[in-house]
């Protein structure tokens, strides 16, 4: 009797512990997928199961391919990538298929898939300084003390590689509750004193990154080159430059963020296209004025924002200028006498500040009433990282109202839900581009 | 420079460099009248005439636009009478403090109130202050400043002068090192570049509210130290002499001080920190008219004025973007310094 309960005890502890070998055997889910794709499916699901995969030919749970009709049309989440434009596709969605697509785009994934001579061991990119630099795969920890390198990683769905993050809004409390909802490590990864002019060296040997992605205007680069990590550098001051950065990040953060990449390139040229087609019958071009932190702070020519206001149909008056921020004065605005006037998400300048002042009377844009503060949700909208697509039609809207066949808020909800991976609060959807 | 005082006044070259002193006087308003018409928007002088006697008829101003009429009155004149009254105020505290402290090296700020009203700015605009919060905590603070430096230094019966000296830089740095942390701690998007760039000093936002303050100060101070001008002679004597003169020499250098601190104060609330006209003008002043405090204070007076309306002139109408006051002040006043001190071989 004793002996017996002995056994039955036994077999009530190993239970457990033999069940995820029993649930490999019985397969939680059948994948469909070509002959030439298999091989690499079998290297992930013995990573992730340590057992043969089932394939199927037909009616799979789960689909693998690189055939681009299986690819969702519309403006939805870009498919999992587990090779460059290979990817997965749920037929019948359970918990253990998307645990396992998950699986297949993480760094763990990702190593599989080196292992078994899928991916490339060590990818060479040219970064924006001009150096070409040799980075092993996968990348499982990055830093970017350059908060626009921040925004770009989470933009390619690659948030979970952070090891620690520069971001420029620590100080303002709405931006970092919102990044804090949509990742929340954020706290935590932001939490270093991390930026292109300062940085800890012990704390960046601490986190021990694999990568740091930052500006190429970086003060501290020699100090980091005696750790022997490789760096990127980012300058991404132009549509072209932007969308540069972003396949950076793309190529060295693995498939599925070089898919999320390419994704973004294309939505981003889409609306520069749209506005274009919307505007192509206009000879005269809305003179802009785009001010910074101060009324009398404005950009220069050089500056991305320059770009944003060529992109949405309209003409910096203040393009002449070189430089980063100018400081002008109100003749300068009188000469310009600019027709809309576009105040930076940051600083405290509000339309308000211009309406009620009465030297800012003499200038069209404030007579017509047509001052604005460009929205920003978590980054900058006028700054070069990828929200700033949502700049580009917020600004078409203003500028040519009805003639711009964009709406804003369901842009933006689209936007952060495939690039960010959030879901905007209903509540705030309708405020996100502003009143 | 104490024989040369004492010369000067009572030589027919001192009256001859006197008469010099006033006028000069008549150079800012000269000035004035031509950086009124100057400016990136082209307005013509007939205009810019009669907008000013608007001022005084209203009916002169028909048929000016309201452009026009805004960026004269409006925009050039506070800033061009601002401009004025910050240069000379200036110049004129930096000539008394040479002459109190007989070191020609030291400037108005030598107690450490720019370092004071840089960081009272700093924390203002730190909190997100409007622009008279800013103005009245940088004006607080560099009376603060100075303030701190005159207690410590009561704290040693000895060597008053040396220890004021001393006093006033380590409250100084003090106030400076305070502004650095506010930097540090300021938001890099939002308030940092606005505390950077009132650091550099700059007239572009004044309006007519800046000016009351800075006008009423500059204008007592200046009367103040043009009705002791002649006692600040006999304080760059020394004590002794002073005393023995019949004068209360800690005491009046204490008004002196306050009154100088006072102006200064004003004029950084409003325009920033503009360096080295404290420092040079006074010894611009002193190659033309000597080192006599009789004409010494007006020719300050007038040379900081006109200074610093010629450099804001070509900061506001030359360049589509401004260039920060310090930068000029150093570029186009150092050379005519050189070739003011080539031209007089006096010994200094």
């Amino acid at each position: 009797m004793r002996r017996l309960t002995c056994f039955v005890l036994i077999v009530l502890l190993l239970a457990p512990l033999s069940a995820p070998a029993s649930l490999a055997q019985s397969a939680p889910f059948t994948i469909e997928a070509a002959a030439e794709l298999q091989p690499a499916l079998t290297a992930l699901y013995k990573a992730r199961y340590g057992a043969e995969p089932t394939f199927v030919t037909d009616d799979g749970d789960l689909i693998a391919t690189n055939d681009p009709a299986f690819l969702p049309s519309g403006r939805v989440r870009v498919p999992p990538h587990f090779l460059p434009d290979s990817f997965l596709v749920m037929a019948r969605p359970s918990a253990e298929a998307e645990a396992f697509a998950a699986f297949a785009v993480s760094p763990d994934g990702q190593a599989a898939l080196i292992e078994g001579g899928f991916l490339p061991k060590s990818v060479t990119v040219t970064d924006q300084a001009g150096n070409t630099v040799e980075v092993a795969q996968p990348i499982r920890r990055i830093l970017t003390p350059y908060s626009i390198a921040t925004y770009l990683v989470y933009g390619v769905g690659a948030a979970d590689r952070l090891v620690g993050a520069g971001y420029l809004g620590t100080r303002d409390p709405v931006g970092a509750a919102r990044m804090s909802a949509i990742d929340p490590r954020f706290p935590t990864l932001s939490g270093y004193t991390l930026n292109q002019r300062e940085i800890n060296i012990e704390q960046v040997a601490q986190l021990a990154p694999d990568l740091i992605v930052t500006s190429a205007r970086t003060a501290w680069l020699d100090t980091v080159r005696e750790l022997n990590i490789p760096f990127v550098l980012l300058e991404g001051e132009s549509p072209e430059l932007l969308k540069e950065s972003v396949r950076l990040m793309g190529a060295l953060l693995g498939p599925n963020a070089r898919a999320q990449a390419e994704a973004w390139i294309a939505y981003y040229d889409d609306i520069f296209t749209a506005v274009v087609e919307a505007t192509k019958d206009l000879t005269e071009r809305p003179s802009v004025l785009f001010i910074g932190t101060a009324p009398l702070r404005v950009i220069s020519g050089q500056m991305y924002q320059t770009d944003i206001i060529a992109a949405a149909g309209g003409r910096s008056v203040s393009a002449e200028l070189g430089g980063y921020w100018n400081d002008v004065n109100l003749e300068q605005v009188a000469l310009w006498n600019p027709e809309v006037i576009v105040i930076a998400p940051y600083g405290e300048v509000t339309p308000q500040t211009l309406k009620e002042s009465p030297e800012w009377a003499i200038i069209k844009a404030v007579q017509d009433g047509k001052v604005y503060k460009m929205p920003s949700w978590v980054a900058p909208w006028d700054t070069p990282v990828m929200d700033s697509v949502l700049g580009v039609i917020w600004l078409a809207q203003k500028l040519f109202p009805g003639r711009v066949n964009l709406d804003c808020a369901l842009e933006a909800q689209f936007f952060f839900e495939v690039f960010y991976n959030h879901k905007l609060p209903e509540a705030e959807i309708a405020a996100v581009c502003g009143s | 420079m104490r024989i040369v005082a004492l010369r000067g006044a009572t030589t027919a070259k001192g009256s001859l460099r006197l008469s010099l002193a006033y006028l000069s006087l008549a150079l800012p308003f000269a000035l004035i009248v031509i950086s009124l018409l100057l400016g990136l928007y082209q307005i013509p002088i007939e205009t810019v005439g009669r907008a000013l006697l608007s001022l005084i008829v209203p009916q002169a101003a028909e048929g000016i636009s309201s452009t026009e009429l805004t960026l004269i009155l409006r925009i050039r004149l506070p800033r061009v009478l601002s401009a004025a009254l910050i240069g000379a105020a200036l110049a004129s505290t930096g000539a008394a403090f040479q002459g109190i402290f007989k070191n020609p090296l030291v400037d108005s700020n030598l107690l450490g109130v720019t370092s004071g009203a840089g960081f009272g700015a700093a924390v203002a605009l730190l909190l997100g202050g409007t622009a008279l919060a800013v103005q009245s905590a940088a004006f607080a603070f560099g009376l603060l400043a100075v303030m701190v430096a005159y207690a410590g230094s009561r704290l040693y019966s000895s060597a008053p002068l040396i220890v004021l000296t001393l006093m006033g830089i380590l409250i100084g740095s003090f106030f400076t090192s305070l502004t650095a942390l506010t930097k540090y701690v300021a938001d890099p998007l939002n308030t940092l570049p606005a505390i950077t760039f009132w650091l550099l000093g700059g007239l572009t936002g004044v309006t007519w509210n800046s000016l009351p303050l800075l006008a009423l100060i500059t204008l007592g101070g200046s009367a103040f130290l043009w009705a002791v001008r002649w006692r600040l002679n006999i304080l760059s004597l020394g004590d002794a002499e002073a005393t023995a003169l019949g004068m209360n020499p800690t005491r009046l250098k204490l008004v002196i001080i306050l009154c100088a601190t006072l102006m200064t104060a004003a004029a950084v609330a409003v325009g920033g920190v503009i360096g080295w006209i404290g420092l040079v003008i006074p010894h611009a002043a002193r190659l033309l008219v000597g080192a006599d405090h009789k004409a010494l204070i007006p020719t300050s007076l007038a040379l900081g004025a006109s200074f610093l309306l010629v450099i804001d002139t070509i900061s506001r109408a030359l360049l589509p973007a401004e260039v920060p006051l310090g930068i000029l002040t150093g570029l186009v006043g150092v050379p005519i310094l050189i070739v003011l001190l080539r031209r007089s071989q006096r010994v200094w």
